[in-house]
């Protein structure tokens, strides 16, 4: 690459290797390679955090206040893209999404998961009845404990579904793991994508009890009686 | 340090510096100033604050609030108007002047920065001041006050800046290079830009606007070389803000902001009047008398700031019947008045430790800023909701201001903090309307700034030739209940069936809090766009109100919400099942129309109701009745050698019918509430 500014080779890096100009950014470029990380799930949070810091600090539209307009372009897109690609590697959930995604899967809402089959069409990895029918019976168990009061089965419900959760996200792990050693990567994917279903429908459920909690704190919030009466 | 760039140029290393700055430092300029004293930089940081306001500096390295000829460093935000258009500004015009001229002695005017004349703020009833009869469309609040003047508070805020510039000036050396001038977290583009304003009226160079809790944690963190997880609990005279901040390397990172921009130790002293005025049998309104409205509320002041030290204070009051009565208070009883607003301080900070995904264990100290938390009863209730003793070695009255100078410090490239930045966030969710009124968001509450998202759409109709884009920004499920920031138009979109258009939309929020949003239309490459201002206008009420409002009604949202969408499904559906009936009659049969106009209308009757679910099981029976039509049609489709899409299309209709399809799409709904307003 020919830096924009001294017309010299500028390396690969964020600035130039000749004046220190910021160059563009690859807008083409993965999460994973504009943070600098292995393109793989098992990711070291902390370091990759810090990495996060440290991109910030060079290229944040602060630095460049009083810069070329070209380089506060720059800047802009660059953070603009530090940013999304931190948010979506970040959390687990949406870096194992993410990282079937570019596999080619979608692990979407209602359907299911598809991936790329045979000739452009798109093979459907259906959401398995067992799970709907469990999640279904979960809800209305939630429901009725809510509508009773029962905080403690609530609680007792919530421990459930989050054990289910932590064991899938272990599936999950695991399951990149195999798939870096696979040969049949596609298949090899497949049990994580089944995983990842069923993670959505436990955040929800975990969301629903978290409105649950908010609403028990905020009543517990109101203060008990005026003082001035 | 600084060379001049020769052909090609070559940008500079060191941090930022305003070109006026880069100029002078030049050598061989003519330009000469006045010397600083040694050791000072002349860039300052000012603390704009509802009740009172600082100055700093930074001297050899630390910041440090400059002092007036008594050795004070506090500037009452009190501004006194007279009669021959003159001004006080400070201590004598709290004290002196604003007892004796209520009218046209302004106070908390930073209250009223970037409202109108119908916001709450300027309707309240136990207000010492006189607002002047708005002009038709006039969207600014104007205080009447003596010389027949009218003054905006952008014009009242000028007058303190102006004061503290003379000050900085006097002890610095004319000119300034500049200010950074801190503003709550919550302050909305409209305010931003009125204190900007207000700036520029006071002859000062604004270098930056900075947040009031990031600046509070950049006094503490430079100093101290912090590194961790912090909130800050701002409680000031007017404002309630709390911040989670992340400290590292340099990096100062909001994690979530939260607050409530109608709380202070100005309702302290209004909870306290209002004891006062019972005590006295007077109207709460106190007879609409502003000299004792204002002798009231400052009776509440001086009785709370004394019982920070004593456990009884007697205050004596002039009702203004000729008789003076003395009241006495002591601090249980004001604790007792005070505590159910302080209670309103809980849920911000739940929720903004929640959003910044922490507990209060995992923080690593919590730093008070504003002269509320000097009162033991907030100190206490901060050790209580945090669980551990909050840091207030620096006055939490200076601390804004402190941080203030380091960040113009910095701006200006002085005395070399090492690189610093810091990393904001969008305070209130941004997303699209969409079929049904419903709101789809692209960016989150909270997402660091710049960001973007992009998101694609589709049309809703057949022959659909234009998307109206109507942009908006709230928590809340319903397009009704957010804040409208635009609206476009794409247009010349070629008519197509419905769902095949491709619309990309693009949001681009710059570092500045300012959205871009762009659209565009995949299959024909036709593009619009607009910039919109996110909080233009929206008052921290406004902010408030809504988030509050995203809590309480979580539960109807999703009530209405499904309402909405089962409507737009039963819509979509009748269309879909209208436009095969027109397109092949030849394969409908006497039966299969009888039984379609049967679901037709059962499906019309279930739409008009307002039970979701109704509805759903409406659509499911239409879906069932055109089944035969519909595996007919997907045969002859077949048939006629039509791939790729249309067999998909026809597919999936089929395929919606499935017991596990329509499970899954239940579910998906019913779980929306939780999901959407986290």
């Amino acid at each position: 690459m020919i830096c924009w500014s001294c017309e010299q080779e500028a390396g690969a890096a964020e600035k130039c290797a000749a004046c220190g100009a910021l160059q563009p950014p690859d807008l083409a470029a993965d999460h994973f390679t504009v943070l600098g990380l292995p393109r793989r799930f098992d990711v070291d949070a902390k370091a990759a955090e810090a990495r996060f810091r440290a991109l910030s600090r060079e290229i944040h539209p602060d630095r460049f206040a009083t810069a070329d307009p070209r380089a506060r372009k720059f800047s802009m897109q660059r953070t603009v893209q530090l940013n999304e690609a931190w948010k979506a590697l970040k959390d687990s959930i949406r870096r194992a999404e993410y990282l079937l995604s570019l596999d080619g899967w979608e692990v979407g809402a209602e359907s299911g998961a598809s991936r790329p089959g045979q000739g452009g069409a798109r093979e459907r990895l259906p959401v398995p009845p067992a799970l709907l029918g469990e999640v279904l019976e979960l809800r209305e168990e939630l429901a009725d404990a809510r509508a009773e009061g029962d905080d403690a089965r609530v609680q007792k419900l919530a421990r459930d579904v989050r054990q289910r959760a932590d064991e899938a996200m272990a599936n999950v792990a695991s399951g990149f793991a195999a798939a870096e050693a696979a040969t049949d990567r596609a298949r090899a994917l497949e049990p994580v994508a089944h995983e990842l279903i069923g993670i959505r429908y436990w955040r929800r459920f975990l969301d629903e009890v978290a409105v649950h909690d908010e609403a028990r704190e905020e009543a517990a919030d109101t203060p008990k009686g005026s003082a001035r009466a | 340090m600084m060379r001049r760039a020769k052909k090609p140029p070559t940008p500079r290393k060191d941090p930022p510096v305003p070109e006026a700055l880069f100029q002078i430092s030049e050598p061989g300029e003519t330009r000469e100033k006045a010397p600083c004293p040694p050791g000072m930089t002349r860039a300052i940081g000012i603390d704009l604050g509802t009740t009172n306001s600082l100055v700093a500096s930074v001297k050899d390295g630390k910041p440090v609030a400059l002092l007036d000829d008594e050795g004070e460093a506090i500037v009452p935000s009190v501004v006194h108007y007279a009669a021959d258009g003159s001004t006080i500004v400070g201590k004598a015009a709290r004290d002196q002047l604003a007892p004796r001229f209520p009218k046209d002695t302004i106070a908390s005017a930073k209250r009223f920065v970037g409202r109108g004349p119908s916001d709450a703020e300027a309707q309240r009833k136990l207000t010492p001041y006189q607002f002047a009869p708005a002009a038709a469309g006039d969207p600014v609040v104007r205080f009447q006050v003596a010389g027949g003047r009218a003054v905006t508070p952008v014009e009242v805020s000028a007058e303190i800046l102006r004061a503290l510039r003379e000050r900085a000036e006097a002890q610095l050396g004319e000119p300034l290079f500049g200010a950074v001038i801190t503003v709550p977290a919550y302050f909305d583009d409209g305010q931003r830009q009125a204190t900007r304003d207000a700036g520029r009226i006071a002859g000062l160079e604004v270098l930056r606007l900075l947040n009031e809790p990031t600046a509070a944690a950049l006094a503490y963190g430079l100093d101290k070389a912090a590194q961790g997880t912090f909130a800050v609990f701002d409680l000031g005279g007017g404002t309630f803000d709390i911040s989670i901040l992340a400290l590292e390397n340099g990096v100062f990172e909001v994690k979530a902001t939260g607050g409530d921009s109608a709380l202070g130790g100005d309702d302290f002293d209004r909870a306290i009047a209002g004891h006062f005025l019972k005590e006295l049998a007077l109207p709460e309104d106190a007879g609409g008398d502003p000299a004792l409205a204002r002798r009231v509320l400052d009776a509440a002041r001086a009785a709370k700031e004394a019982l920070t030290e004593n456990a009884v204070t007697s205050i004596t009051l002039a009702p203004g019947n000729g008789k003076e009565t003395t009241v006495s208070l002591s601090r249980t009883a004001m604790e007792a008045l005070v505590r159910p607003v302080l209670a309103r301080c809980t849920g911000p900070v739940r929720r903004a430790l929640r959003d910044a995904e922490l507990t209060a264990a995992q923080l690593d100290g919590v730093i008070l800023v504003g002269g509320a938390t000097r009162m033991p009863l907030v100190r206490q209730f901060v050790h209580e909701q945090f669980g551990r003793e909050p840091l207030s070695d620096i006055d939490p009255d200076q601390v804004v201001a402190l941080g203030a100078a380091v960040q113009a410090d910095l701006l200006t490239g002085g005395t070399g903090h090492g690189d610093v930045v810091l990393l904001d966030v969008v305070p209130l969710s941004l997303g699209l309307e969409m079929m049904g009124g419903v709101v789809e968001r692209l960016i989150h509450r909270n997402s660091t700034i710049p960001c973007g998202a992009k998101q694609t759409f589709t049309t809703y109709a057949d022959n659909q030739t234009g998307f109206d884009l109507h942009v908006v920004q709230g928590e809340r499920e319903l397009v009704d209940d957010c804040r409208s920031l635009a609206r476009f138009k794409l247009a010349g979109v070629p008519p197509m069936p419905a769902g095949m258009a491709r619309l990309e939309v693009t949001f681009l929020v710059d570092a500045d809090g300012i959205l871009r949003v762009s659209a565009r239309e995949e299959t024909t490459g036709i593009e619009s766009s607009v910039s919109v201002k996110p909080t233009y206008g929206l008052t921290d009420e406004e902010v408030e109100r809504m988030l509050l409002d995203s809590f309480a009604h979580a539960e109807d949202d999703v009530q209405t919400r499904q309402l909405a969408e089962q409507r737009v499904e039963a819509d979509r559906i009748l269309q879909a099942a209208m436009a095969a009936m027109a397109a092949c009659p030849e394969l409908l049969t006497d039966d299969d129309r009888r039984r379609i106009d049967a679901a037709t209308r059962a499906l019309e009757a279930a739409k008009a109701g307002t039970d979701h679910g109704a509805i759903r099981r409406a659509v499911e029976g239409l879906d069932a009745a055109s089944k035969d039509f519909a595996a007919r049609r997907m045969n002859r489709a077949l048939e006629q050698g039509l791939r790729g899409r249309t067999v998909g299309a026809v597919e999936a209709e089929v395929e919606k019918s499935e017991a596990a399809g329509d499970l899954a799409s239940r579910l998906e709904r019913a779980g929306h509430a939780g999901h959407s307003h986290r």
